[in-house]
Parts: C-alpha cells; sequence; structure tokens
C-alpha cells in the first residue's frame, strides 16, 4: 500500500514535469502562428473582457494603495519637478526659434515628409492588467483588432514611448514595454545623428541601455534620448521620430561603441491611460510598416548592423 | 492526504481559489508595487496548497495555477508551470515527512517557496536565452520579493486555511494532537 502511494506520487510528478516541458519545448520552437499561440490568443479573447470588468470594479481598491505610495513621493517630487520646469521653461523659447528655422529648411530641401507621430491615428486605451514578473515586462489594454490596433504598433503616453503590441485579439491586446527583455528600440541621443538600440536591463525597471552608439557621440548627463525613426534588426518595429524615451543618467565609454544609461521617462510601474499609435490602410505608416515586415528577419545585433543597416522612416512620397 | 481521498468539494475549492487569486494578482496586486516590487500571490498560495494537502495535490495544483499564470499573461507556457509544479510538490512534501506545526512555518515557507520560485524562474530564462543585458539588481529584485512576499506569507496562509479547511479530511495525527491538547485524553481530566 506505502509502494503504491510513493509510486503513484513520484508517477504524477514525472508526469507534470515532462508535462510542462513538453508544453516549453513546443512553445518555444513554434512560430508566433502555432498552435500553443493560437491558444494563448483565444484564452486571452475570452479573459481581456473579465479583465477588464475586474480592473473597473477593483479600481477604487488600486487606486486606494496608490494614494499612499503618490503621497510618499510627492513631497520628495516637488522641489526636482520645479527646478525642471524652470529648465524647461527656458528650453522651450530656445526651440521654439530653432523649430521654426528647421520647418522652413525642411520645406526648401522637400524633406518634410518625415514620418511622425501625427501620421498615426492614435487609440486611447486603458491599462487593465500588468506582469507581476521581474522578467517579463507587459500590460494588457483594452483596444484590440476592433479599435484597428495591430501588432507592432507603437504605443506612448503623455511622458515618452511605452512600448509595443505584441499580441492582439478583437477586444484587448498584450503590450511589452520598453523594459521587458525582448525588446529593443532603434534611438538617439539629442541632436546627434549617430543612432544605437536602446535595451532594457534585465532586473532594474528603472535602467534602460542605449548601446552600439559611434565612440565619438557626443552625450551628456541629462540628455534626452528619442527615438530614431528608424527600424534595427531583430527589432523591426518603426517608430516614429522624436518620441522620448528617456534621460541619459550616465555615460559607458567602451572600445568600440559608447553606451549610456538612459532612465524611462513614462512612469512604467503606474500605467493607466495610454495611446496606441495606429496607421490606416493605405496611409504612409501602413506602407512604411509593409516594406518593413517584407525585409528577411535576420538575427544579427544591432553591434553587427551598426547604424549602416537601418531602414529610416523618412517617407518616399 | 498525498493524492487519495481528494474529494470534489476539495477540489472545486482549490479551483475558485486559484482562479480569484491569479486575477487579483494580475489586475490589483501587480499594480501596486511595494519596496519596487510586486508581491507574488500565486507562489504563495501554490506553496500553502502544499502544505496543507500534500505532495500529490501541491504539485498539481502549481501545475494549473502556473499554467493559468503563463495563459492569462502571455509568457512561454510551460515556464512557470514546472516552476510551480516543483514548489507545491516540496510544500507538500516537506508536510508529509515533518508535518510542521510552528507558528513561523507559513513565514519560512513563504519566504522559501517565493526565493525556489524566483531564482528557477531565472534559471530557466537564463538557460532559454536572454537577448537583453542583465543587470546585478536582479539579486536585489529577487531579495525584496522573497522579503515582501514574507509580509504577505501569514495573512494569506490564513486565507488559503480557511478556503480549504472545510474540504480537508480529517488528518489522524492532527486529531490525535488536537485530543491531547483539549484535555480529552489527558489522565488530569478524569474523575
Amino acid at each position: 500500500m506505502y509502494d503504491k502511494t510513493v509510486r503513484r506520487r513520484r508517477a504524477v510528478l514525472a508526469l507534470l514535469v515532462v508535462l510542462s516541458l513538453i508544453l516549453l519545448t513546443a512553445y518555444f520552437g513554434e512560430a508566433p502562428s502555432g498552435r500553443l499561440h493560437s491558444v494563448q490568443r483565444g484564452f486571452l479573447t475570452v479573459v481581456a473582457p473579465i479583465q477588464d470588468g475586474a480592473n473597473r470594479a477593483l479600481k477604487p481598491v488600486r487606486d486606494l494603495f496608490g494614494w499612499f505610495d503618490d503621497t510618499l513621493h510627492a513631497k520628495s517630487q516637488n522641489t526636482e519637478l520645479r527646478k525642471q520646469v524652470d529648465k524647461l521653461r527656458r528650453e522651450v523659447v530656445a526651440e521654439r526659434i530653432d523649430q521654426q528655422s528647421y520647418g522652413e529648411l525642411l520645406a526648401m530641401f522637400h524633406l518634410d515628409n518625415q514620418l511622425s507621430a501625427s501620421d498615426y491615428r492614435p487609440v486611447n486605451a486603458t491599462v487593465v492588467s500588468q506582469t507581476p514578473n521581474i522578467w517579463y515586462s507587459t500590460v494588457l489594454i483594452d483596444k484590440g483588432s476592433s479599435a484597428g490596433v495591430q501588432v507592432e504598433d507603437p504605443v506612448i503616453n503623455s511622458e515618452g514611448l511605452v512600448g509595443k503590441v505584441t499580441e492582439v485579439v478583437a477586444d484587448g491586446a498584450q503590450v511589452s514595454l520598453i523594459t521587458d527583455s525582448s525588446m529593443g528600440v532603434s534611438a538617439r541621443v539629442g541632436a546627434t545623428a549617430a543612432t544605437g538600440i536602446v535595451q532594457p536591463k534585465v532586473g532594474d525597471p528603472n535602467d534602460l541601455l542605449l548601446q552600439y552608439l559611434p565612440a565619438n557621440t557626443p552625450a551628456n548627463k541629462g540628455e534626452y534620448v528619442f527615438t530614431s525613426g528608424t527600424v534595427a534588426p531583430p527589432y523591426n518595429s518603426l517608430y516614429p521620430r522624436g518620441i522620448p524615451i528617456g534621460q541619459v543618467t550616465s555615460i559607458n565609454e567602451e572600445s568600440a561603441y559608447k553606451s549610456v544609461n538612459v532612465h524611462p521617462l513614462a512612469d512604467l510601474r503606474n500605467l493607466d491611460v495610454v495611446q496606441v499609435l495606429t496607421a490606416t490602410a493605405g496611409s504612409q505608416p501602413a506602407r512604411l510598416s509593409g516594406v518593413v515586415s517584407s525585409l528577411p528577419s535576420g538575427r544579427q545585433t544591432g553591434a553587427e548592423t551598426g547604424g549602416a543597416g537601418q531602414l529610416a522612416s523618412t517617407g518616399t512620397g | 492526504m498525498s493524492g487519495q481521498g481528494v474529494s470534489n468539494g476539495l477540489i472545486a475549492r482549490i479551483v475558485v481559489l486559484a482562479v480569484a487569486v491569479v486575477f487579483f494578482q494580475i489586475g490589483v496586486v501587480s499594480e501596486v508595487p511595494v519596496f519596487g516590487v510586486t508581491v507574488d500571490l500565486s507562489t504563495l498560495v501554490v506553496a500553502f496548497i502544499g502544505l496543507l494537502c500534500g505532495s500529490t495535490v501541491g504539485a498539481a495544483s502549481g501545475f494549473a495555477i502556473g499554467l493559468l499564470v503563463d495563459l492569462a499573461l502571455v509568457q512561454t507556457l510551460g515556464l512557470t508551470s514546472l516552476v510551480f509544479t516543483l514548489v507545491g510538490y516540496s510544500c507538500g512534501r516537506l508536510r508529509e515527512l515533518r508535518d510542521p506545526q510552528a507558528a513561523l512555518t507559513p513565514l519560512l515557507v513563504g519566504a522559501t517557496a517565493t526565493a525556489t520560485a524566483l531564482i528557477g524562474y531565472s534559471l530557466m530564462e537564463f538557460m532559454l536565452g536572454v537577448d537583453a543585458p542583465v543587470s546585478l539588481e536582479l539579486l536585489r529584485q529577487i531579495v525584496l520579493g522573497v522579503l515582501v512576499n514574507t509580509i504577505v506569507a501569514l495573512p494569506m496562509w490564513v486565507l488559503v486555511r480557511r478556503c480549504l479547511i472545510g474540504g480537508l479530511p480529517q488528518d489522524p495525527r492532527r486529531r490525535r494532537r488536537r485530543a491531547y491538547t483539549t484535555g480529552g485524553l489527558s489522565p488530569l481530566s478524569r474523575p
């Protein structure tokens, strides 16, 4: 009797471990259109409206916890923000003058058809759930393909770049945040022309790494990092040019390349409302996304391609 | 109770508890960071189901809850299942071999289970290959995660125990111990 119990216990454990390993291997090996991914999307289709409802019902609870957290942080942020406002006010005045000259020059040289966030159709969405995991940084939003949301669409909020859409069902979508280990965004520092790739640092949600910048790229602490409007394989998402990503916190001089640590501008831990930049059929972003998706999907790193292997989001007219 | 004698009532209770905790975790708890990390209730639930119901039920619950988490969060299928299966089984074996009754047992089990889950998950991710650079902050996050989960382990234990106790069959060893403590078999209580 005892032997039978022991044998059964061990058999159950072995069965469950083997089943997990089979699932893991099959999921890891199959394409995103594979059977297990479809099951997951099916589950998401069912769960998304429930999570949306639960999110609305439980919002007061979340707000209560959030209130304590916000109150604790508000005082320390106040002084810092006042200093920033003064600095930004001065910068805005200077930027306006530059912007006017820049617009005139672009028009003069017929370069004023660059892809920008205004070329997209923004869809406002509410975050209904968040991943509780160090390794995955994803959120679920309440808008899906029925609202025109598609995989690879950029996602922003009022502060800056948030991430991109990685899974879509009719009434919901999964957004991988820029701190997710699978993400990489082509970016540049300040006004420099050199581009690098912003990658997350796994385990540190407040730190990103802008890598593969040419060694002579000028970069200073406090400078802003923007999307460059280019794609670099294997990260084939086309983010419009000029979306702020973060601020430089430190600079690392390496042998051939320079890398900088970047603090994300968007508060990715407290996302409530985001905007998905969708491309309507026939629009310039849709055409460019089509070009990007038709590119061979190489697994080469940004270091191998550098800036040269990137496709610019400059419109072709 | 290592598998045999699992009543339908207990299974129903575990299913309801697991679904409620996973959705509460995803919808509310994940959006409220404590010391920069989020509490992981699902790991605690798996550990405590194992501690209350034994290794077989612990492992099966761990697998099912892990699968639910992977499906709901669109993560790599099978990864959380594998880690939670081992956590649930280990906690169940602890009960079967030692049957710890100390008041601090849930704290220690919660902390150990969380540490095992976080380290196991990280090792699996490393084995599958990580494209992004890994920060040393990961260690701090793991330590903080264990600390935060330890804080909520006791209330979570009370909740899980309360939910499942009605579905658990009477354990002979517990009944004997209770008989002693209530004085029923004490020679002093005899007339």
